[in-house]
């Protein structure tokens, strides 16, 4: 029998270092906080605001977003859009998931 | 702005809390930003059909505490000390408590000693320095490697390379039973010795009766068949420790064993005296000898006091019969401090 428990904890272990990812390719197209936010968790990749937002200011200043303030609305948002650097690197972490699904498949013996 | 005032005040609150938690050149911004996404999150759950007040609760819930997510924006760590250096934080600060508390703690017993306090007053007096110079070294060091956390460059950088040659050496089994056969015998001989003395002829009085060496007082309150006794139950637990292997309850026991053992030394040395007046009379000695000869007794006993309670200490940190190699721990200090200095 699976123990839901111990699969929940593992399986937050195997997802953690896939919001990243999942982050660089929706912003492949500007967008803003909790529009992003809404957008991830419809996609599967359900995460928690206190953590979304400070990953999105981290992964500006590491170059991977650039950000800029929309004041068109009644209501300032500050856009993020993947850059360069950030493409690039969701480009090597996608291979490098493919990598592992096959590594994983050949381990399964599907081969 | 949709939110009406009485329910702003929990957005404004939570916004204050959170943003306090900042550096001040990062608060305008995401101030700005975290205002947004509250609204946002509201909004919402407004359409979903909620009325402001729930929608505004849930939304902050959801948000969690504002300390916590000002950790995140300011890319602090959520706990004291973390895996890179917590190893050797743990080892310094066992280093220090084991040599630094025992040797406070002894200093004051011979400084009370020399100046003749009480036994309890001595005792006492060397417990309670022990025990603040513990707390000293405890927060210091905790304080120490805290910051160390959160120095930028520290951090994430393993403090010190392990390689195999650094894992401890093994007690030789063999080698162990020799030397504990050893010290029993010259035990043995020791405590036969001390037994014989009234009859061991070393001085006479004038009607040719043997003097002991040692005085009478030891023998009329029976200090000595304590000693003996104690001392004895101490080599016969040499052999325990040997064959047995280490539990709490053994390790407390054997602790006890040699601590009575010292508190007879201790008792010998502050209320009576070692060495007989008349022998001291009859060899012409000056009337201090005996007195240096029970300062050194007391020294000796509580180095004996030291080194028992250092060896239960480091037992239970290594859960073992194992003794503290002192030149390794100073080793181990000696690198920890050097590779905090040269980061």
């Amino acid at each position: 029998m699976l123990d839901s428990e111990l699969h929940t904890m593992h399986l937050q272990e195997l997802r953690r270092g896939t919001v990243v990812l999942a982050c660089l390719l929706v912003l492949k197209e500007p967008n803003y906080g909790y529009a992003l936010l809404d957008l991830l968790e419809r996609s599967g990749f359900a995460v928690d605001a206190n953590t979304l937002y400070p990953l999105l200011r981290r992964l500006e200043r590491q170059g991977l977003l650039n950000s800029d303030w929309n004041t068109d609305e009644a209501r300032p948002r500050k856009f993020y859009q993947a850059s360069k650097a950030g493409i690039a690197l969701a480009d090597a972490l996608c291979k490098d998931w493919n990598d592992l699904d096959s590594s994983l498949r050949t381990l399964k013996g599907e081969s | 702005m949709s939110t009406a005032t009485t329910t702003a005040s929990l957005t404004e609150r939570y916004i204050q809390a959170a943003l306090s938690g900042l550096p001040p050149q990062q608060r305008a911004d995401i101030e700005r930003e975290l205002r947004t996404s509250i609204a946002d999150a509201i909004d919402a759950r407004v359409e979903a059909g909620s009325d402001e007040t729930t929608a505004e609760r849930e939304a902050l819930t959801e948000l969690g505490d504002p300390a916590r997510l000002a950790a995140g924006y300011a890319d602090r760590p959520l706990y004291l000390i973390g895996p890179a250096i917590y190893l050797d934080y743990k080892r310094l600060l066992t280093t220090l408590l084991c040599t630094v508390v025992p040797l406070t703690g002894a200093v004051v017993a011979v400084v009370r000693t020399i100046e003749g306090r009480t036994v309890f007053d001595t005792i006492g007096g060397a417990i309670g320095v022990a025990f603040v110079t513990a707390l000293h070294i405890a927060f210091w060091v905790t304080l120490l490697f805290a910051i160390l956390e959160r120095t930028r460059g520290v951090r994430r950088t393993p403090t010190r390379h392990w390689t195999p040659d650094l894992l401890p050496e093994p007690t030789s089994h063999r080698a162990g039973l020799g030397e504990l056969i050893g010290e029993t015998v010259v035990g043995g001989i020791f405590l036969t010795g001390i037994l014989l003395t009234p009859v061991l002829p070393f001085a006479k009085d004038a009607d040719g009766r043997v003097i002991n060496v040692l005085s009478p007082w030891l023998w009329d309150t029976g200090a000595v068949y304590a000693y003996v006794v104690l001392t004895a139950a101490g080599f016969v637990f040499g052999f325990v420790r040997y064959y047995v292997r280490w539990s709490p309850v053994l390790a407390i026991g054997g602790a006890l064993i040699n601590l009575a053992a010292a508190g007879v030394l201790i008792w010998v040395a502050t209320d009576g005296t070692l060495l007989n007046p008349a022998f001291a009379q009859a060899q012409a000695w000056p009337s201090t000898v005996s007195k240096w000869v029970d300062v050194g007794l007391l020294i000796a006993a509580v180095l004996s006091v030291v080194v028992t309670l250092t060896q239960v200490v480091f037992g239970f940190v290594t859960k073992s019969w194992s003794t503290p190699d002192l030149g390794s721990m100073i080793r181990t200090t000696a690198a920890g401090i050097a590779g905090a200095t040269r980061r």
